[in-house]
């Protein structure tokens, strides 16, 4: 595990982010709210794009070839393997996942490698108003399950208590550390994680995770452009495939 | 989806959105939007209105507005 590693972690997240809040661009509670979550949308996906174009200078590119053939290359968080089905799964990912991953883009902002203290800083202004939505969608009282299970999962991927992520910080890559990240997060949010019992040996420290699994099979095609080729004309579809 | 949930900052209330594109411009009204609280305002005033190159953006409550006419009262 490097600097690049976590930094594709958290690209591969925002791309994921960003897609599932695009799925509720027409089916949140107001207009308004199907505004913003276009807009978050849009935002993450900007931000993954510019923490992909990161690994180069960062001097070692984690993405291996399988990522066109294999989803479970992909490292994104189990919460997003599968379209969220209720408003409460979008809240609880605004509010715990995607404050989680601004605190993690903070902690590199204010670390020591260089490239990221440039290229990640406007990603914190644009986050600012994911976190008021999120929190304050939060206040208003959501479902306890997927609230529990974001939280688990943004302990997890900040790492344990010993592993790479304690190590960047203390090499001062990273300005904070697990304990710190979580702090941190809870501080934000105004609130307290949950009791959560982790087993870091099952944890996968490649895809910051305890869950197995893959993003769905219809957003994994769509990933890599094969429900574009699917529905383009058969000419478009031939020089694709050529 | 999930239409339940209740407002614990009470019912959506209208916010005027202000902004402008540069410093030398006086702020003007570019829109509205309803929401809950102010925090959720400030979301969706910069998610709506963001097409723009604004260098300054400001929402306020519209019941915090205080008229001294109407239209026809003039």
């Amino acid at each position: 595990m490097s600097l690049s590693d976590l930094v594709l972690s958290i690209a591969d997240n925002k791309q994921m982010l960003g897609l599932r809040y695009a799925e509720w661009a027409t089916r949140a509670p107001s207009l308004e709210a199907d505004i913003a979550a276009a807009a978050m949308g849009l935002d993450d996906l900007g931000h993954s794009r510019v923490l992909y174009g990161c690994l180069e200078p960062l001097g070692a590119d984690p993405r291996g070839a399988d990522r066109e053939s294999n989803a479970a290359s992909l490292r994104n968080l189990a919460y997003f393997d599968e379209p969220w089905s209720e408003w409460s799964h979008f809240v609880a990912a605004n509010a715990i996942l995607d404050s989680a991953f601004t605190v993690m883009i903070e902690a590199c902002v204010n670390g020591s490698v260089e490239v990221l203290q440039h290229r990640l800083r406007k990603m914190l202004m644009e986050e600012r108003y994911h976190f008021l939505h999120g929190r304050s969608w939060l206040r208003s009282g959501i479902d306890k399950g997927p609230l529990d299970r974001a939280w688990r999962e943004a302990i997890e991927w900040f790492g344990p208590p010993d592993g790479e992520t304690a190590l960047l910080h203390r090499e001062g890559k990273l300005a904070m550390g697990p304990a710190e990240l979580r702090a941190r997060l809870e501080q934000q949010l105004e609130m307290k994680a949950p009791r959560v019992e982790i087993d870091w040996q099952a944890w996968d420290p490649v895809r910051r995770r305890g869950k197995p699994g893959a993003i769905d099979e219809h957003t994994f095609g769509m990933l890599r452009g094969l429900e574009e080729k699917k529905y383009a004309p058969p000419t478009a579809a031939k020089q694709a495939s050529s | 989806m999930s239409t339940g949930y209740k407002r614990v900052s009470g019912d959506a209330v209208e916010y005027e959105v202000f902004a402008r594109k540069t410093r030398v411009e006086p702020l003007h009204q570019v829109g509205s939007v309803v929401a809950p609280d102010d925090d959720l305002a400030m979301a969706y005033a910069r998610a709506t209105y963001d097409e723009e190159r604004w260098c300054e953006m400001a929402i306020v409550r519209k019941d915090h507005v205080i008229e001294l006419w109407q239209p026809g009262e003039a």
